[in-house]
Formats: C-alpha cells, structure tokens, sequence
C-alpha cells in the first residue's frame, strides 16, 4: 500500500515526528518531515506529498493557516491532509468541514489508528 | 535495520580513495557496492566467497584474484553475532596490472588495510547500534502511546457515576478492540449479574463455555503469587505452567487484575490471547490496574449512592406513615393512589426515568398535608374560606418539605401540581391543559377517583361505577379527557376479570 506514495509529516516536536515516521515506514511508505508550518508549505509545494500529517500548534505558520494555504492546491493535485489537535471543538470542526479532504485526529493519538485511517484513504482512492 | 542505511557513508569513503567497497549481509548476501568511475567489473565470485569466510571465520582475512590483486575481508558485528562483511579492494587494478606482493607499488597491504576495514566496521558496528537503540526507543514510545491513548478513551468510559452493564459492556469492547487481544473478562463474585465476557469470532471458536474457562483460569492462580500483593497476575505462556498448561489444548497468554478499591475487592477484570507471538506489557498490565482500580471506586460509589437512596427511601416512608395517621380517612389512600397512577404509567409506556418520578410523587403527593390542624383534616362540616385557603396550600407546602431531598428532585412538580385543573381552574398556579406535567395530570385522576371510592370525613365511599359516570363529568375541566379514557379502560380491563 505504501508503494510509492509519500507523506509529509509536520510537528515541532522532534520524537512526535520520528514516531509517525517509524510507524508509516513500517508500511511501506515513504517519509519526509518538516519541524514547522513554512518548511511544511515549502515541501507541499516542491514535493508533493499524496498525504500530509500535521500538528495545529506550530512556530511559523500553523496547522490551520497551512491548512487553508494548500487547500486550493488540492484542485489540480488532491492529497489527504491529517490535523493532529487537543480537542476538537465546533469552531475546528467547522472549518475542518469547509476544506477539501481534511480530517482531524484527537491527541492523545493512536499511531496505529493513524495509519490505519491513511491507508483508508489510499484504500478508498484506488477504487 | 539492515545493512543498506550505511551505503551513503561508505561510497562517500570509497570516493576518497582508490577503494572499492562491498557490504555483504551473512544472510541476505549482498547488500550493496561503491563503485569508483573507471573500475573494472568486481570478481564476484570471488568476493561471494571472501565474505563466506570472513563471516564463518569472525576475523580478517585476505584473498588474492587470479594472483593479480587482493581482495581485504572484516566481519561487521551486533554484539557477539556476525551479521555481514565489509570487502575492500583497489579499484584501479585492470587484467595486466603485476601483482606486487609487498612492493613499493600503490597497492593497499595487509598492514594498512587490517586496522582501517576494522575501523570501519567498528564505525559501522557503532552507528548501527545507536539506531537500532534509538528505533527501539522509537517504539517504546509509540507503544506509550498507543497506551495514553486507549487510556484516555478508557477513561471516558468509567466516567460514570454509576455502575451499569451498558459503562463494563463498552469498557470490555474498547479493551477488545485495543489491547490485541481476543478475549477481555469481568467477573465479580457477589454480583453475578455484572459478570460480562467479549471475545473476538477465533476466541469464540476455541472457547465454547467462556464462563467455564475463565472460572477454572481464576482457580488456578496460586494463592501465594507474589504478584497477587500488587493485585495482578500474569501468564505470558500457558504451556510454562503445568496448572495453566492443562485448561486449554492451545497456548494462551492470560492477564488478570483485582478490581479492588480501599482494601475491599470487588471481583476480577483479565485479558486473554491466543497469539503468543506478543506478550502482555509492563505498561498494559499498570493500564488495566489503574483501570480495575478506577471500575472498582465507580462500584463503591454506586454502593454508596444506593445506600443514601434507601435512606431517603426510608426517610420518605415514614414521612407517608406519620401523614396516614394523622388523617385516618386517608389511609391507605397514598397507596392507592400510587397504584392507579402506576397503572397509567404503564398503559402510556412511559420509560423507567418518567416511571420512577412519578411512583414517588404519587406516594408522597399529599404530604404537604402535615402542616394542617388535624381539626381541619377531619371536619364532617363544611369548611370556611379561611380553612378551605389552609387546605388548598398542601401542595405548596409538600414542595418545600420535599425540596432538599435532591433525589426527589425529578417528582416535585408531580407534587406541587396534583390540584391543577385541565380548564385552568385549579390550584396552586391555575395551569391550563398541557401546561400541567404530564405526572401531575395523572396523579390528579388517580386521586380523584380514589376521594370518590373511599370514605371521607363527609361522606361514604361511591361504586366505581358511579366513580367513573364523574370522572367523564369533570374530564376536559378538572381532568385531562385522554387520561380519564386511558384510566377508564384500566377500570374496565380489570373489572372484568373480577
């Protein structure tokens, strides 16, 4: 599932990254990480991840203002972006529901139930 | 981790010098070369069989191609166990090139070429360890926090603040669906009724009585276990233990915890698996502690949430008892009410909540009626305006002496609302039709046609016919018609089989 399929993993917090990293890889996928919002823009742009998975609260551009940055960029090239957030509130989910392919995960997060809501995604695309 | 994480490191040394590089894995063979621009193509043969060697042997060797040049071997070591080699040899050697064994040429010699291959791996060796200890710790922390995470959606799980079937049923299940396992049990001694076991469809196959088999697991745990003493009990593999050994034909793995809360056990919550492929963790094993803990706190407090509620329940019968001997007319009479009003309820279908304020709110409805002179509770004659006015504020007075018992809470306004009137002609704050609750309305049938059938003070109990001949009368005024329909169909129902 993981063949070929890149996702981009933003978290300012070093053992956070390395703990989704380890978990996708062991699917198969491949991994690229960036520690803040802008380098996670940055990537997006320049390496298209089909899938990105990303904390709300970051130095330099947060998880919701990238959010709404890349979402006009998912009309030519769609790709699942994954929020990782405290709690979810009627204001997030409010506009969570107004980006394209975007969903949310409550912390504490289960790394294996992440990955089994990423390889949903993949699942669902191919059919 | 496997070998091909250092090939970076490697080409990059090989650029530095005229060395080619080769890693070999003692299993998977090899694993990748460092290629330097004009090499010739590698003798592979004889590089398969240098590593052969170099593993077999766990020491440096040496070999020569076709007398031509040499070919350098180290081991690459985890601890004690060789796990591949490294093969070094000068990429500039072509088919003519002599072989100048010990010469001033520039081929690379034994004596140089020992202790850099050793250096390397050692290098190896050393960055290998570091990642296989930092993946580890990687995974420990992943598995912290899968924990945190089934933790905190098994806590809003016992966040209850009473103990039910419903809160163990969805506590079991998300233990089911978390914990890799394929049976989770609760079983509790002194409350059968709680005893609760879910299984995934291969556990359910390869335990036909459940019950059975988790009775003969807590039989068999030795009294004397030392883990006992910080309440749990494990068995990573059943065929280890002759006891546990004999209970099923297959191996199983078994978890068990006290539910045990200030000294006081209340019975056991365990786990069991039949994949040995894993075993139960410290952390899961201090998850289900603190989870048996937290279960077992929920059952003391319902324990305690029901003793208080049979105080009140007391408290409250001998409230009913000193207002039925005051008033000797009334007697039996809040019973009675209680019955019709019951009856009711049940015809309507209301549900356990509705049903259970309005059992008490119609046992407790005339309660207000402490407060007034006895002289006045039993006058035969009229009553004046002024004793009409005492009487009339029973229902007032009833949800004062009522409002402190918060479990009441819910019955209240059965209580202060039972002498409404469907035409909003009633007391004590002239409610019209539905306005009145629901509980109110139905007390106010119940009671009027309990005053009619019984003995009053000023006058004798009427048949139930004629009882019913003024409920149709009042219905639609005093009354609710639909109750009074509702109620005559349970006169009916039940004169018939008489």
């Amino acid at each position: 599932l993981g063949n070929n399929r890149k996702i981009l993993v933003i978290d300012d917090e070093a053992h956070i990254r390395r703990i989704i990293e380890l978990k996708l890889k062991s699917r198969g996928y491949q991994v690229i990480t960036a520690a803040n919002g802008a380098d996670g823009l940055d990537l997006i742009k320049t390496e298209h991840p089909q899938a990105v998975v990303s904390d709300i609260n970051m130095p330099r551009l947060d998880g919701k203002t990238l959010c709404q940055m890349t979402d006009p960029l998912k009309k030519e090239r769609p790709f699942l972006t994954t929020i990782i957030t405290a709690r979810i509130s009627p204001d997030e989910e409010a506009w969570v529901n107004q980006m394209h392919c975007t969903q949310f995960m409550e912390k504490p997060f289960s790394p294996s139930k992440l990955l089994e809501r990423i390889d949903q995604y993949f699942e669902s695309e191919r059919t | 981790m496997d070998l091909s994480s250092f090939k970076e490191f490697v080409v990059s040394l090989s650029q530095l010098t005229r060395l080619n590089f080769e890693v070999w894995d003692a299993e998977e063979g090899l694993v990748f070369f460092s290629k330097n621009g004009n090499s010739a193509p590698p003798p592979t043969k004889e590089i398969q069989n240098l590593s052969a060697q170099v593993i077999s042997g766990n020491a440096f060797q040496e070999a020569s191609y076709r007398d031509r040049y040499t070919l350098f071997g180290a081991p690459i070591r985890r601890g004690e166990e060789v796990k591949g080699a490294i093969i070094a040899y000068d990429s500039n050697l072509r088919k003519g090139h002599a072989f100048d064994p010990g010469g001033a040429s520039d081929d690379f010699h034994k004596k140089e070429m020992a202790p850099l291959l050793a250096n390397l791996s050692g290098l190896i060796e050393e960055k290998w360890a570091s990642q296989e200890e930092s993946k580890k710790m990687t995974e420990e922390m992943t598995r912290q926090f899968e924990d945190l995470y089934l933790y905190s959606r098994l806590a809003s799980q016992i966040k209850t603040l009473r103990f039910s079937n419903v809160m163990l049923k969805n506590l079991l299940e998300e233990l089911l669906g978390t914990m890799r396992i394929g049976f989770a049990f609760a079983v509790f001694p002194e409350r059968e009724q709680y005893n609760a076991m879910y299984f995934d469809t291969q556990a359910s196959q390869k335990v036909p009585s459940p019950h059975a088999f988790v009775q003969s697991l807590l039989s068999a745990i030795p009294r004397n276990a030392p883990s006992l003493k910080d309440n749990y009990f494990i068995v990573n593999d059943s065929t280890e233990f002759g006891r546990f050994r004999k209970l099923h034909p297959e191996p199983f793995r078994f978890l068990t915890v006290k539910v045990q809360h200030a000294e006081k056990s209340y019975g056991w919550l365990g786990l069991v698996s039949f994949n040995l492929e894993e075993i139960f963790r410290r952390s899961e094993m201090r998850l289900l502690i603190s989870i048996a803990e937290q279960v077992a706190v929920v059952i003391a407090n319902t324990d305690l949430y029901r003793d208080l509620e049979n105080f009140v329940i007391n408290v409250v019968k001998s409230l009913v008892f000193a207002i039925e001997a005051k008033d000797h007319y009334t007697r039996g009479h809040s019973e009675r009410v209680n019955l019709y009003s019951m009856l009711i309820a049940e015809r309507l279908q209301l549900e356990e909540g509705q049903r259970n304020a309005l059992h008490w709110a119609s046992i407790l409805h005339d309660i207000g009626k402490i407060g007034i002179p006895e002289m006045i509770l039993n006058k035969t004659g009229r009553l004046t305006d002024t004793e009409y006015e005492v009487i009339k504020n029973h229902p007032k007075k009833g949800h004062e002496i009522l409002r402190p018992l918060e479990q009441l809470a819910p019955s209240l306004h059965g209580i202060i609302h039972h002498h409404e009137a469907y035409d909003g002609k009633g007391y004590p704050d002239g409610l019209k039709g539905e306005d009145i609750p629901l509980q109110a309305r139905i007390i106010a049938v119940a009671d009027t046609f309990d005053a009619i059938t019984s003995d009053r003070a000023y006058r004798s109990a009427r048949s139930h016919k004629e009882a019913l001949e003024i409920l149709d009368k009042v219905a639609g005024k005093q009354l609710d018609p639909r109750l009074v329909e509702v109620f005559k169909g349970i006169i009916a129902q039940k004169e018939r089989k008489h």
